[in-house]
């Protein structure tokens, strides 16, 4: 699947197995590529139609409508193909080697006075020596689109220094586009030694902050004049600090509870420190805080798992069975609490609107997501709110601009390092696939999967018009919805009150017996869109359908019968 | 589709609604006023304006504006004041170390938690949010207003209230620290370690006094002691800027600690729990020492095997200054109940019993001057109950936050969580048996899983 | 005050007798007329300005015209209330004394199928818990072993005795700690597979023990009796046979669904469900099951974040509402069994009424344990197991004066009122004189 295979994995086995040497890769041919006729999204709010991109020992060379190919590049046939600026991740560990997990150690003697390492104070530690360029969370991470991560060391309450890398290199050191980038903390306590807890964390974090100040304003004194005084003490945790008292290092917190930011932002106001905070979940709450504090902010790619009936999803029903247990007891009890919850999951998949909508800028951190899950959650939040240009910025342009790198990354521009991600669709359509990233101007290439067939039970055929009854608080209103299908593919297009035209449906989807779709439509001069989720059953199907992120209903439809 | 938006924008507004300022103004009229200070005050009127109490009497009408509660055949008392409890914050005991006084549980605040409205839906209205019990010198404590319905975990905070302290004698310190072959084992090493603390912060004060005082001197240099958190904390007790809230037991270990404290010229100290406190009652009414406890908790374990539920009336009978509080999310309901059986053991009086939740703590949390009784002037932090509050028959009906309704029991749905977890297991049952951990030792009990192979128990 | 003055003026005359202070005082056994009372019967009503006569351990007369036998002690209750004393449906009294001291406490033995462990074996008839408890008028207890499943043999005793024999009521009932399914709220971190996997051996265990007892059952009826020894089983053999009550311990409603369509499918005959604290979920399928409860501790906090802050409270009245037979329990922890009349007051206050409370104490226990022909009412020819109070025997100030437990009157001091006597003016005082 890769083409440019690494040439350290399986290092260590090799040195066991050295009657089998590993197949030698072979380098490309070229270093230049040129990718010719393809959609170029060069920004947000910046496309090229039929563009062409030029690319030549790791930079872009030129990009544009007319662009003379030169003779060196191997050229790629972009027809179909929609380029990007190449992903950047605000927070994550790819790469990063995880320590053994001591858990089960022995309880320490003395737990009260623990050493710095086992309660998790190593703020002196480099993340760049715990690279490994071979991990498969560096491979996974860069399929997913992305080419720039800033990773952060494992450990405890102050783990080291974080560093921001190119998905790409053979060692650690090629990988490095800054190191010492952020000064990695989290309230984490350590385990069954002090700080075991919160507040033992918050309360060493600030007895270090405040040793480190007199440390710093002690050194410094005694720069100046050596005589008469007594050598500073020294302390490689306190040294950690300084570079961050004298704000040329932002500290990077991972806070992505509500309250964890509260707590963050707390130690920030004691001390006012530069602060980013990462893998942000739960931040919609704490928008004025951090506004005030100046923070800059990673948000997490992972949301919590919408509602479904796990056994459907793993067992999908193969016939139509009326379910039992859902139809004969209705709870309204239970219904409410769904309900809740629901509502909470969307204020999750909101966020990043919310956060747009308050203009906050931000980035995106992959460093809880699982990548396979990375394109869909985007998907999701765009679904919420956020326009596939605020999605584009806060994978691209915004993190550029956070993580410092604007004059490098970021856009799609002559001059920046050839970081590319280039996908078969639109990359916020559902079905898109990444089919190359270009990281330093180096070629990965994903061949396309098999499409997995969809298993759509004998007996349902959505092809035909449905009357679809949508249930609001005052009224119930009707619409007139059509699907046809080519090969496998389905299109639609919805008539009902308050459209004056029919309107193509967008996202058709239809696996097992779950049917959904969205589509835009217009109110007094706004666009709204609209996503409908429902179950089929034989020619009904019930479900909700959503706008934003605070409404849904309840839907049914009814196949017409044939004409 | 227009319906739809307007839904949208109509949801936006209520949430902007809800961040209402949190000073509220109302008329709470013709109740059976218990002022706790001033006495009983029949078919009398409260008016609450900016969150304080601005007049008390017969007859007064509502400015405009000003919203009206009917308490006609009911009985408006002081918020119920708790000042021992763990609930509202996430971490409770920093139980690594016999001395651990720099660390603050104001620090981990959680205003989210279900046990805030549930003792809000029993009259309280304040709470002790205390550090644990595992060390003899445990963690700061936090003050905190039941403002539930906040999500700022700041906004829960007591602004102004003194800054206290959790100590801890007897069982518990000597068990999670003496058990891992660490001084304190016995009550001699919980002196001990105090003492030497208390020395050491002394010293300490001394060596900073001193650098400060030559840091004034034209063109001194020279190096600053090393900065200390925990000495820095325990100077600042010496200094009678934090309050001393000692759990404790025994008659023995109280007279220890107020012997330590004439030492060290500590004046503020509230003894907690304190099971055996009827047995030195005249010796803790003589230090000016205060005394919080339980009504009638006894035997979970050998240090509490000798008491007695007229411990209360003892220690007010002997002029100690007396509350009774929770240290849990179950009796922190009913507290108004637990005050009533001071009335069984130990016939108190209506006033007497219900000062040892309002104003009694109040006086040792150094809050009486804004709360714990109902008069003019003070914070309109208020419980409304259908019954007098020390019947067993009462169900409080609303309780009142800085002139701010937090609860009502005719309109409060069932479901007041605040933020509703996307990955809750809506099945899952919590049984009483599940809470049976003493919440004083929280986060103490891996210390035991190591020592003994078992979880502890009470 | 009057309590006071006559618990002082018990002191002085043990003082002045030369008993050895604070030794406890003896309970009496004897011929007593309690006159001019308001005597709350349960059963028949309230009778004002009545006598009730004690004598040979029974009551012997209740009503406005008794004549007071010859020789018998009159106590006058004016202003005063009778009442029978409080059953409280589950406690460890005698079985724990305090805490964290494994060798203080008795209540759970080893096994999860050992209906043969006996609680009334391990009742320690001095426990301080003991005068605790009855001298506010909770006079008999279940005790309860602890454990899991087939936990052991609860007996209902009366607090007064030198043995557990003495103390016995006489019934005594198999406890089965029907299995916890489902997540145990936000801590338990079990994935859902590994709870059904729980849950599931769990039942089957359950199964497999009882469906032994059946078989034990029909091989011993066969044999007439001749089957080997096997403890276990011989404890269950009354229950399968009908004879003999088991009580299920349940609380989720999930599990209270389950246990009620266990004990249908095995038909077993004689049932008390206890704890029940999600009873009112599913209270009309508890009392469509027919099946009484022992609900509590009624001062607990709800099961679920999203249920109504006063469920613990109303729960009792709920099942009641729903036609369900109800008595309370306190299941204290600390040995506060003495606040059994506070946990029937919550319950009162939140929904069930006084009076289906004060039953919930006192009849209604007494007839779900079969023993409504000795206790849990005021009727000629019950034990004479009853209390004299100044008022509600639930509201909190009301102080009780006298408590006779099978016609002994028990001395009203404990551990407690003696800390008290001897605390409340201590000698010396700050100052010692030597």
């Amino acid at each position: 699947m890769v083409l440019f295979t690494m040439l350290f994995a399986g290092f260590a086995e090799a040195q066991f197995q050295q009657s089998q040497p590993e197949p030698k890769e072979l380098s490309p041919v070229s270093r230049t590529y040129a990718i010719t006729n393809a959609t170029i999204f060069q920004a947000p709010g910046r496309k090229i139609d039929r563009g062409t991109i030029v690319l030549k020992d790791g930079l872009i060379t030129s990009v544009g409508k007319n662009v003379s190919i030169p003779p060196d590049a191997i050229v790629i046939k972009g027809d179909s193909l929609h380029i990007y600026a190449g992903f950047i991740d605000g927070l994550s560990h790819a790469g990063v080697t995880k320590p053994k997990d001591e858990s089960n150690r022995e309880r320490p003697k003395d737990p009260g006075n623990p050493s710095p390492e086992i309660a998790g104070i190593t703020p002196y530690q480099d993340v760049r020596t715990s690279l490994n360029p071979t991990d498969k969370s560096v491979e996974d991470l860069r399929a997913a689109g992305f080419t720039v991560t800033q990773v952060i060391p494992y450990g405890g309450m102050l783990p080291g220094t974080g560093a921001i890398i190119s998905l790409t290199g053979k060692t650690a050191d090629e990988m490095i586009l800054a190191g010492k980038s952020v000064f990695y903390s989290e309230l984490a306590p350590a385990q069954r030694v002090y700080p075991s807890t919160v507040i033992g964390v918050m309360a060493k974090w600030r007895e270090m902050y405040r040793q480190a100040t007199l440390a710093k304003n002690y050194e410094t004194l005694y720069a100046s004049n050596k005589a008469g005084l007594n050598r500073p003490a020294s302390d490689r945790s306190l040294e950690a600090f300084y570079p961050v008292i004298d704000k040329k290092l932002p500290v990077l917190f991972e806070a992505d509870k509500y309250l964890d930011i509260q707590r963050v932002l707390a130690l920030q106001a004691d001390f006012g420190f530069s602060v980013i905070v990462g893998d942000v979940k739960e931040g919609w709450d704490a928008i004025d805080k951090l506004k005030a504090a100046g923070a800059k902010v990673f948000l997490s790619l992972e949301l919590p798992e919408e509602k479904k009936d796990k056994k459907d999803d793993k067992n999908p029903p193969k016939k139509e069975e009326p379910k039992k247990d859902d139809s004969a007891k209705a709870d309204p009890e239970k219904e409410a609490l769904e309900k809740r919850k629901a509502e909470s999951i969307k204020q999750y998949i909101g966020q990043a609107a919310t956060f747009k909508k308050a203009g906050i800028p931000f980035g995106f951190s992959t460093l809880t997501v699982k990548t396979s899950d990375i394109q869909s959650n985007l998907r999701k939040m765009i679904a919420s709110g956020l326009t596939e240009d605020d999605a584009l910025a806060a994978l691209t342009t915004s993190p550029a601009q956070l993580l410092g790198l604007s004059d490098r990354l970021g856009s799609v521009d002559q001059g920046k390092i050839a970081n590319l991600v280039i996908s078969d669709k639109p990359y916020f359509n559902e079905k898109a696939k990444v089919r190359y990233v270009f990281v330093d101007g180096l070629m990965y290439k994903y061949d396309p999967k098999e499409q997995p067939k969809t298993d759509v039970p004998a007996g349902i055929n959505i092809t035909g018009t449905w009357t679809v009854t949508t249930q609001t608080a005052a009224q119930k209103q009707e619409e007139k919805v059509t699907f046809t299908k080519e090969g496998n593919t389905y299109s639609g297009s919805i008539t009902g009150a308050g459209m004056s035209q029919a309107v193509a449906l967008e996202g058709i989807e239809l696996t097992g017996n779950k049917l959904k779709y969205s589509y835009t439509t217009q109110a007094e001069g706004q666009s709204l869109k609209v996503n409908v989720e429902a179950t089929i059953a034989g020619n009904t199907f019930k479900g909700t359908s959503s706008a934003g992120s605070s409404t849904s209903f309840s839907i049914e439809g009814k196949k017409d019968p044939k004409r | 589709m227009k319906k739809i938006i307007l839904m949208i924008c109509l949801s936006i507004f209520i949430n902007e609604i809800k961040a209402q300022s949190q000073q509220g103004n109302m008329l709470i009229k013709n109740g059976t006023v218990l002022t706790v200070t001033k006495g009983t005050l029949e078919a009398t009127d409260v008016l609450v304006r900016n969150g304080k109490i601005a007049q008390i009497g017969k007859n007064i009408s509502a400015p405009s504006g000003f919203s009206v509660v009917d308490a006609t055949g009911m009985f408006v008392m002081p918020g119920i004041i708790d000042a021992h409890s763990h609930a509202g914050i996430d971490a409770i005991n920093e139980a690594t170390s016999p001395v651990t006084s720099e660390v603050f549980t104001g620090d981990a605040i959680n205003p989210f938690q279900m046990s805030l409205y549930r003792a809000l839906a029993g009259g309280v209205t304040t709470i002790h949010a205390m550090h644990g019990s595992a060390n003899a010198i445990g963690g700061q404590c936090e003050t905190l207003k039941l403002r539930y319905g906040v999500k700022d975990p700041e906004q829960l905070r007591m602004e102004g209230a003194p800054r206290t302290i959790k100590f801890a004698l007897g069982e518990n310190p000597t068990r999670v620290h003496g058990g891992s072959g660490i001084v304190p084992r016995t009550r001699m090493g919980v002196e001990f370690v105090i003492r030497q603390a208390f020395s050491q912060a002394k010293e300490y004060m001394t060596q900073w006094d001193n650098y400060n005082k030559q840091k004034q001197q034209k063109g001194f240099r020279g190096m600053p002691p090393a900065y200390n958190a925990r000495l820095e904390t325990l100077a600042e007790i010496l200094k009678g800027n934090i309050w001393i809230h000692c759990h404790s037991y025994r008659a023995d270990e109280l007279q220890m600690l107020l012997k330590v404290c004439k030492d060290f010229g500590i004046k503020k100290i509230v003894f907690q729990h304190v099971n055996e406190g009827f047995k030195v009652a005249p010796e803790l009414a003589a230090y000016g020492a205060m005394a919080s406890v339980f009504s009638d908790w006894w035997a979970y374990k050998l240090e509490v095997y000798y008491s007695t539920a007229y411990n209360a009336a003892i220690l007010t009978k002997n002029g100690v200054v007396t509350s009774i509080n929770s240290d849990d999310a179950e009796l922190m309901r009913h507290l108004y109940h637990e005050a009533a059986k001071t009335q069984k053991y130990g016939a108190l009086t209506d006033e007497e019993a219900l000062s040892l939740i309002t104003i009694n703590p109040a006086k040792q949390l150094g809050i009486d001057n804004r709360v714990g009784s109902i008069e003019v002037g003070k914070e309109a932090d208020i419980a409304i109950f259908n019954n007098h509050p020390l019947s067993i028959y009462t169900v409080p009906m609303m309780t009142i936050v800085d002139g701010v309704v937090r609860f009502d029991r005719e309109k409060d749905p069932a479901d007041m969580r605040i933020y509703v977890d996307p990955k809750q297991d809506l099945d899952a049952v919590s049984l009483q048996e599940d809470y049976q951990v003493d919440r004083c030792m929280e986060g103490a009990e891996f210390m035991f899983e190591n020592i003994f192979g078992a979880n502890l128990e009470e | 005050m009057k309590i006071l003055q006559y618990r002082f003026l018990t002191v002085l005359l043990l003082l002045c007798a030369g008993t050895t202070y604070p030794q406890n005082p003896k309970a009496k056994f004897g011929t007593y007329a309690l006159t001019n009372a308001s005597i709350e019967t349960i059963t028949k009503g309230v009778i004002n300005n009545g006598t009730v006569v004690i004598s040979n351990g029974k009551i012997a007369a209740v009503g406005t015209n008794v004549q007071i036998p010859q020789g018998a002690e009159v106590i006058d209750c004016k202003g005063k209330w009778i009442y029978p004393g409080m059953i409280d449906g589950g406690t460890k009294a005698g079985l724990f004394e305090f805490g964290q001291v494994a060798q203080a406490n008795d209540v759970t033995e080893l096994g999860d199928v050992i209906p043969q462990m006996k609680a009334l074996t391990a009742i320690n008839p001095n426990s301080a818990g003991i005068p605790i408890t009855r001298i506010s008028g909770v006079t008999t207890t279940l005790t309860v072993p602890g454990g899991e499943l087939f936990a052991g043999t609860a007996a209902l005793v009366n607090l007064h005795g030198y043995t557990p024999d003495q103390m016995a009521v006489g019934f005594q009932a198999v406890v089965l700690n029907y299995p916890r399914t489902g997540r145990r709220g936000f801590f338990d971190r079990r994935t859902d597979e590994e709870i059904k996997k729980a849950t599931d051996k769990a039942i089957q265990r359950v199964n497999e023990v009882w469906d032994k007892a059946v078989e034990y059952h029909k091989l011993d009826s066969a044999t007439k009796g001749k089957m080997q020894y096997y403890p276990e089983m011989q404890a269950l053999l009354p229950v399968v046979r009908g004879e003999m009550t088991l009580i299920i311990d349940v609380d989720a409603a999930k599990d209270i669904q389950a246990a009620i369509k266990w004990v249908g499918e095995k038909k077993i005959k004689k049932v008390i469900l206890s704890g029940v604290a999600e009873g009112w979920r599913v209270a009309d399928e508890i009392a469509k099951a027919n099946i009484p409860v022992i609900a509590g501790p009624v001062l607990s906090l709800p099961t679920r974040d999203y249920d109504k802050y006063d469920r613990p409270y109303s729960n009792p009245g709920s099942l009641r509402k729903a036609g369900v037979k109800v008595a309370i329990k306190t299941e204290d922890d600390n040995v506060n069994y003495r606040n059994l009349p506070y946990h029937a007051g919550f319950a009162a206050a939140y929904g069930m009424g006084r009076e289906e409370a004060l039953r919930a104490v006192t009849i209604v226990p007494a007839e779900i344990f079969g023993v409504a022909d000795r206790l849990g009412s005021i009727e000629q020819g019950k034990s004479a197991t009853l209390f004299v109070c100044d008022g509600d025997p639930f509201e909190t100030k009301t102080q009780v004066s006298n408590v006779f437990i099978d016609g002994w009157n028990i001395p009203m001091v404990s551990r407690q009122t003696l800390l008290y006597d001897e605390f409340l003016n201590r000698e010396p005082g700050l100052t010692k004189e030597k």
